[in-house]
């Protein structure tokens, strides 16, 4: 009953054009991560379903209805806000009422419906404080009650978690996920940052420049990105993409050669592969080169040399170590390897 | 910044305003304790054709002599605060003490020329004020929604009548509602009595200065909310609309309480502005219906043959008096404020 | 913000056909309100008093029936011709221009050394002399002036310009001090203090690190301290003689002695050229007196 469906939306302020021929199409329950730097038209696209924005051609369907033109108020919605949107004159307890007050739900059941969003956020002890007396957390949780004191059709999520510091973020998603499969409704919700987006995501939406990239399931946009913008910003370290050509199932670019690729393509490709799927070995590496740089990060070192204009990077065991101008020599098996179009960046197919 | 530096970027601007601001209200402390010297008398005979007649009049010489020599008066001490022209504490009690009921003493005390001055000015204070905020507000609302070419002409033309001098503002509406001007016309053709007059009744000539007095001011409240709608914080209003507030939901919940600072700051101006109204009830000839208490200490001064300074400074004394009683919750606040910082 | 804009494709902007009809008329309203009396006035300036005081029809203003029996033509300059050379305005004109100048310069020289100390020291006596400043500025000017008279017939510096002058100026500090005092708060204090470990004394540092960004602030300041002194009608009209009276106090003076027909033109001329320079200001300083207006306002 609650899908919600994007029909070729474009999105054009005078010459600029923010979104670009979108579909989607978000089944009822699920929770869909809008992913991409900023800029690249996913937080207008989530305006555009909360009817923040208008949409310049296209369809957007709320269950089986139409709801291009019908202002926020008239769409059955819930969203938290970057900056949370908090009404500052009103105490937790009237902001989380807030919805029901002007939605015209019946008074007698404003209470139940506030205190039970209030102990589902956890704000037991402050519902009496203003906004302005609360931490950023907590504000975070306020905004996050008001969107679940009604059941709306749809969560309309837009960054909850970026003004929140780095410890706080990983609690409050895990508050985020365990709320939305408690109440089972569609979610949308937009990020920049690729790890909220994998942790959270039933299904993600890469975009960029106003166009959908790629949409999957987390392990889909990471095992096989559909194009080199994929590639480069799903993943931490980005994966490393080379510079060369192909012929024959063998790739060469400056200071590396690899054999025996599946692929009957031949001429200038890009070449990529993960820095944790890859390793250092003592001889016969694919890649030899004095070393970069070479950074501890705990749970791996990591080694980087410079190839051509860009790094490449390879993460090894915890306790190897180099110096810095030491040659080294590292192994990229076939089986890592992803290839994708010099031109136009799109995913080549390997047997 | 030390005290030394300090004083040094300071005094010249302390100096101005002790000396002409500090030092005046002192000056007119010290005045309203005089009255005007007595006038000396001297017998002089005229003589004429028929005989000569004894005739008595004011010795000039004496007069500048006692002026030179104590030239703010002769001491009277409070009397001038009591007397007839300001509280009237005799006449009030007589009034209250023979007057029948309370209509009758409220029309008797409204012909003590402070206490009509005063209960003007309070009215007009507290009348236009709330006026100035409310339709500040409702053009700046309706002006933030019109279509923006619009909006840079309508800012240019509101601001002419807060900027416009006072006395030239109120002469320009007050020939335009002259029985002859076109105003005045309409209004006898709308009302269909070729006799009416704004001026002739001291009620119209109160709310034809209460109208000159929104003229004026609502501009000034339009522009400070226009420029406070400009930063409505958009997120909340957002969440608004998501949440499903109409517009006037909108309003009443997220912009009004947002605006509500710059309502206390316009409504501080205005009290201050709206109580020293003076320019218009010249402009409007309308001093014979309403006069104001700067109105008053101006007549006195401008009294022809002498000023009345004894008189015209015990009235500024109490209008100073009321001042400050106006500005006592402000003062008082931002004392707890600075404090609190501090 | 989002807020009623008209960009008709925004759902969340959307509004009824009647309240977008609504709101337009009511704008032009109060732009008819604000506007059309000057218009009026300004129109009504070229006619002869038979026309602009019509007691027949109020058309005869914009017709001219008199006019043009008077004076041949549908428009006269007489009544700026009888105000301007008859009655002498062009000489108040001018001492408005000598007070408005030198009232604003002065101010703005004491107002900006005050404030920017004001701005920068923390010591509690800054927040003393703002809420004296505060109260003075509450102070209605007749009662000011009150205080004067008598002195000043002592002293003997009654009637002369500069008087008025340093009267105005004073009387105008309050106001500039609050207005520079913000403006100076919002200009870094990094600005000053990396001048200062640069080398600079506190007066260096303000010459050359302040003053070269203070302009805008000044500006906007300086165009509330010309229409204050522009604008005067109490001080002016008690401090100066008939024969160095400023444009305001003349304009009164020209509705005592216009009961005849034809000089109460004399006084509507003579409005309509004391309207006519601000109007000029508002054309060139909007954008500057708008942001004036709401400085106070967002320090509070």
């Amino acid at each position: 009953m609650a899908r919600l469906q994007l029909k070729n939306i474009n999105k054009r302020w005078g010459d600029f054009v923010g979104v670009k021929d979108l579909n989607l199409d978000i089944a009822d329950e699920e929770f869909l991560v809008l992913l991409g730097p900023s800029g690249c038209g996913k937080s207008t696209t989530m305006r555009m379903i909360a009817g923040l924005e208008g949409v310049s051609e296209g369809e957007i369907l709320l269950g089986d209805q139409v709801v291009n033109h019908l202002p926020p108020k008239d769409r059955d919605i819930s969203m938290v806000f970057q900056s949370y949107g908090l009404y500052p004159n009103l105490s937790v307890y009237e902001n989380i009422r807030f919805p029901l007050r002007v939605r015209r739900v019946p008074k007698d059941q404003h209470d139940e419906m506030v205190m039970r969003a209030v102990r589902m956020v956890e704000l037991e002890d402050f519902m009496h404080r203003r906004p302005a007396e609360l931490s950023g957390g907590q504000r975070q949780r306020v905004a996050l009650g008001r969107a679940i004191v009604r059941k709306p059709t749809v969560f309309l999520m837009d960054e909850p978690l970026s003004n929140l510091d780095a410890k706080l973020r990983v609690s409050t998603r895990a508050q985020i996920k365990n709320l939305q499969s408690k109440l089972k409704v569609t979610t949308v919700y937009v990020t920049h940052d690729q790890i909220e987006a994998m942790t959270l995501a039933d299904r993600v939406v890469v975009m960029n420049a106003g166009e959908i990239q790629q949409v999957g399931t987390p392990t889909e946009i990471y095992n096989t990105p559909a194009n080199t913008f994929v590639a480069s910003f799903i993943g931490s370290p980005a994966m490393n993409l080379i510079d060369g050509r192909i012929d024959g199932g063998t790739f060469t670019a400056e200071g590396m050669t690899i054999k025996g690729l599946k692929t009957r393509h031949s001429g200038p490709v890009t070449l990529g592969f993960r820095a944790e799927d890859a390793d250092v070995c003592e001889a016969d590496g694919q890649i030899t080169g004095p070393v970069y740089s070479v950074e501890l990060l705990g749970d791996a070192t990591m080694i980087t040399w410079r190839q051509g204009g860009a790094l490449v990077s390879i993460k090894t065991n915890k306790d190897y170590r180099a110096e810095i101008d030491q040659t080294v020599t590292g192994a990229i098996p076939t089986e890592i390897c992803h290839l994708f179009d010099a031109q136009t960046g799109a995913r080549i197919a390997q047997d | 910044m030390t005290h030394k530096e300090f004083m040094a970027f300071i005094w010249p601007s302390l100096l101005a305003m002790a000396l002409f601001i500090a030092v005046p209200i002192i000056s007119v402390a010290y005045q309203s304790m005089f009255v005007e010297h007595e006038q000396i008398m001297i017998e002089t005979e005229t003589c004429g054709p028929f005989g000569c007649t004894p005739e008595v009049a004011v010795d000039q010489d004496a007069m500048r002599k006692v002026r030179e020599d104590s030239p703010a008066g002769r001491f009277n001490g409070l009397d001038t605060y009591t007397n007839s022209s300001h509280l009237a504490t005799d006449e009030i009690t007589e009034i209250v003490a023979t007057s029948e009921n309370f209509g009758e003493i409220r029309d008797r005390i409204m012909n003590l020329p402070f206490y009509k001055a005063l209960i003007f000015t309070l009215s007009y204070t507290f009348i236009v004020t709330p006026l100035v905020i409310v339709f500040g507000f409702i053009i700046a609302v309706v002006v933030n929604s019109i279509p923006s070419f619009l909006k840079g002409p309508v800012i240019f033309f509101s601001l002419l009548p807060m900027i416009v001098t006072p006395l030239v503002g109120s002469l320009v509406l007050f020939w335009m509602i002259d029985s002859r001007g076109v105003v005045g016309a309409f209004l006898q053709y709308l009302f269909a009595d070729p006799s009416l007059s704004l001026k002739a009744s001291p009620t119209l000539t109160w709310v034809t200065l209460f109208v000159y007095g929104v003229w004026h001011s609502a501009p000034f409240a339009f522009v400070v909310f226009y420029a406070g709608l400009q930063t409505v914080p958009s997120d909340t209003l957002e969440s608004s609309m998501v949440d499903g507030a109409n517009r006037w939901e909108q309003i009443r919940f997220v912009v009004m309480p947002y605006l509500l600072p710059l309502a206390t700051f316009v409504a501080l101006m205005q009290l201050m502005d709206n109580f020293r109204i003076f320019e218009p009830i010249i402009g409007f000839s309308a001093s014979a219906s309403a006069t104001s208490l700067s109105y008053l200490i101006y007549t006195d001064l401008r009294e022809a043959e002498t000023p009345l300074f004894g008189s015209a400074a015990a009235t500024s004394m109490l209008t100073i008096i009321g001042v400050i009683i106006l500005l006592l919750p402000v003062l008082f606040r931002n004392a707890r404020e600075f404090n609190r910082k501090a | 913000m989002a807020l009623f804009q008209t960009s008709s494709d925004n759902p969340a902007a959307q509004k009824s056909t009647a309240l977008a009809v609504l709101s337009v008329a009511f704008v032009l309203v109060w732009l008819f309100i604000a506007a059309f009396p000057f218009l009026w006035t300004a129109w009504g300036s070229f006619k002869a008093e038979g026309d602009f005081f019509s007691r027949a029809d109020w058309m005869n203003a914009i017709a001219g029936p008199a006019t043009t029996a008077q004076t041949g033509g549908a428009f006269t300059l007489d009544g700026y011709r009888g105000a301007w050379i008859e009655k002498e305005f062009w000489r108040a004109a001018m001492n408005t221009g000598i007070v408005t100048l030198c009232v604003t310069m002065i101010s703005l020289t004491l107002g900006t050394l005050g404030g920017y100390a004001l701005a920068r020291s923390g010591f509690r006596y800054t927040f003393w002399i703002l809420i004296a400043a505060l109260v003075f500025r509450a102070m209605p000017h007749v009662t000011l002036v009150s205080g004067y008279l008598l002195p000043f017939f002592q002293l003997n510096i009654w009637g002369y310009l500069p008087t008025t002058i340093i009267v105005l100026v004073a009387i105008n500090q309050p106001f500039t001090l609050w207005m520079l005092h913000s403006f100076f708060l919002s200009i870094p204090k990094d600005l000053d203090e990396a001048a200062m470990v640069d080398g600079c004394t506190r007066f260096q540092a303000f010459r050359l690190a302040i003053i070269p960004v203070m302009w805008p602030g000044v500006v906007t300041t300086g165009l509330f301290s010309f229409l204050l002194a522009y604008n005067d009608f109490t001080t002016t009209s008690m401090l100066l003689t008939e024969t160095n009276a400023t444009m305001i106090p003349k304009i009164n003076s020209f509705l005592g002695s216009t009961q005849e027909e034809g000089k109460v033109m004399y006084a509507v001329a003579a409005v309509v050229s004391a309207i006519i320079p601000l109007f000029v200001l508002i054309m060139f300083f909007q954008r500057q007196i708008v942001s004036g207006l709401t400085a106070g306002a967002v320090k509070g």
